[in-house]
């Protein structure tokens, strides 16, 4: 205490800094609440280089190699869920995405429709301070359309061709049906019968009209 | 939460600059009783003879950062609330080069210079005129380095996200370098006491 009354009150002062200063190193983030940053700079470079999209044909890949370190979150309704998804995916509804307590160390790969949902979760995540998270290019649309039913236009070239060999094999390992010149190959796989997955409503995927591919897979 | 009081409409606009203009005639009275009304006090810095300028500065910094973050800690103050003024690294440097080349010309930086007039001194007049044509200058050729004042922008960021640094192990830090340039500048002070154009026995007669 007598030590105490010794000091001057510059002194004291210091001290009193001094301490609220090591409180400091253990009283955490003052940045609290529901409010989140993004990091303007970073933000820029992932939309400028589109570092985060991944592609279906990628997506195919790594899972028929076994590769895949992503969780797959399906964030749609749970109905649209049930009625089709991406084999290994889980369902976590967009509106139930605060909560869902999705571990920020693992790579998330958000999958929707057509990519807008998953662009507004991608956001929200990356908001949160989630660092890998990654967004399913084109969603269930372009899935369906590169994967489960890929086209092959009658007049295609031998380029377009080749390709369509993998891509083939590709549709087949996920049940899905390729298609030639609008009509559906069986010939080559007789054993592949028609998809037991059934494909979210909204897609015209039995169309008789064959989709023009925009580039070889 | 319920700061900033703005923010969270406690008062409008209006009532703002009223809080405003008491906060800063608060702000000036402390400055002038701290000695800031003088030009000869504040260049003394420059000396190391006299380092009230530093040691205010600092006691400021450190508290208002030991403030607003334990404010916000415990929730009275929303600190995501609070403006920052973006950052854009390479203007600024060469601005506060400006403004520190002013200073050790002038005698006072902007804030101390409206001290010193407003308790009568004919050089934190002359200062303030030459802050308003400074303004009128920068306004003018504006168009012609605009390119320059909006370069190397790095949003409104802290220290702490740049860095990677938890908040509190700067607030930590901080307070640190402030009590280590307290020491120093008393010894400098001491050391350089008895050198001619020391200011500090001056004051005690003034």
């Amino acid at each position: 205490m007598r030590n105490m009354k010794n000091l001057t009150l510059k002194q004291k002062l210091a001290g009193i800094a001094l301490l609220l200063g090591v409180i400091a190193l253990f009283a955490g983030n003052p940045y609290k609440g529901n409010h989140f940053s993004i990091d303007s700079k970073e933000m820029e470079l992932i939309l400028s280089k589109g570092a985060d999209l991944v592609k279906p044909e990628e997506l195919a890949d790594w899972t028929i190699q076994g590769k895949s370190d992503f969780n797959v979150v399906d964030v749609r309704s749970e109905k649209d869920y049930q009625q089709y998804h991406i084999p290994n995916s889980v369902n976590v509804p967009i509106a139930g995405l605060n909560k869902a307590g999705l571990s920020k160390t693992e790579k998330i790969l958000l999958v929707c429709t057509d990519g807008t949902i998953s662009a507004q979760a991608w956001t929200f995540l990356k908001a949160k301070g989630y660092k890998g998270v990654y967004i399913l290019k084109g969603g269930l649309n372009e899935w369906n359309s590169k994967i489960l039913f890929p086209s092959l236009p009658e007049n295609a070239t031998p380029e377009q061709t080749a390709a369509f060999e993998k891509t083939k094999e590709v549709s087949k390992y996920f049940g899905g049906t390729p298609t030639i010149g609008g009509k559906t190959e069986t010939k080559e796989a007789p054993k592949v019968q028609a998809p037991k997955l059934e494909t979210p409503s909204g897609t015209n995927t039995q169309s008789s009209e064959p989709k023009k591919k925009k580039e070889g897979c | 939460m319920n700061a900033p009081f703005i923010k969270y409409g406690m008062f409008g606009d209006n009532v703002g600059l009223i809080v405003a203009f008491v906060v800063g005639i608060g702000f000036g009275f402390f400055l002038e009783r701290a000695g800031f009304g003088n030009g000869k006090k504040l260049a003394m810095q420059f000396y190391f003879r006299d380092m009230a300028v530093l040691k205010v500065m600092f006691t400021a910094i450190i508290t208002a950062m030991l403030g607003v973050y334990f404010l916000s800690v415990f929730g009275v103050l929303d600190l995501s609330m609070v403006y920052l003024v973006p950052t854009n690294i390479l203007p600024q440097i060469v601005g506060g080069l400006i403004l520190g080349f002013g200073f050790v010309v002038g005698g006072y930086c902007p804030g101390t210079s409206c001290v010193s007039a407003a308790t009568g001194k004919i050089d934190g007049m002359m200062y303030i005129v030459g802050v308003i044509i400074g303004i009128f200058i920068f306004g003018e050729v504006y168009p012609l380095i605009g390119n320059f004042y909006n370069a190397t922008p790095m949003g409104q960021i802290t220290i702490s996200e740049w860095a990677n640094i938890p908040y509190g192990v700067l607030v930590f830090a901080v307070v640190l370098m402030a009590l280590g340039g307290f020491a120093a500048a008393e010894w400098a002070e001491k050391k350089n006491a008895g050198k001619e154009g020391s200011l500090i026995t001056e004051r005690t007669d003034a």
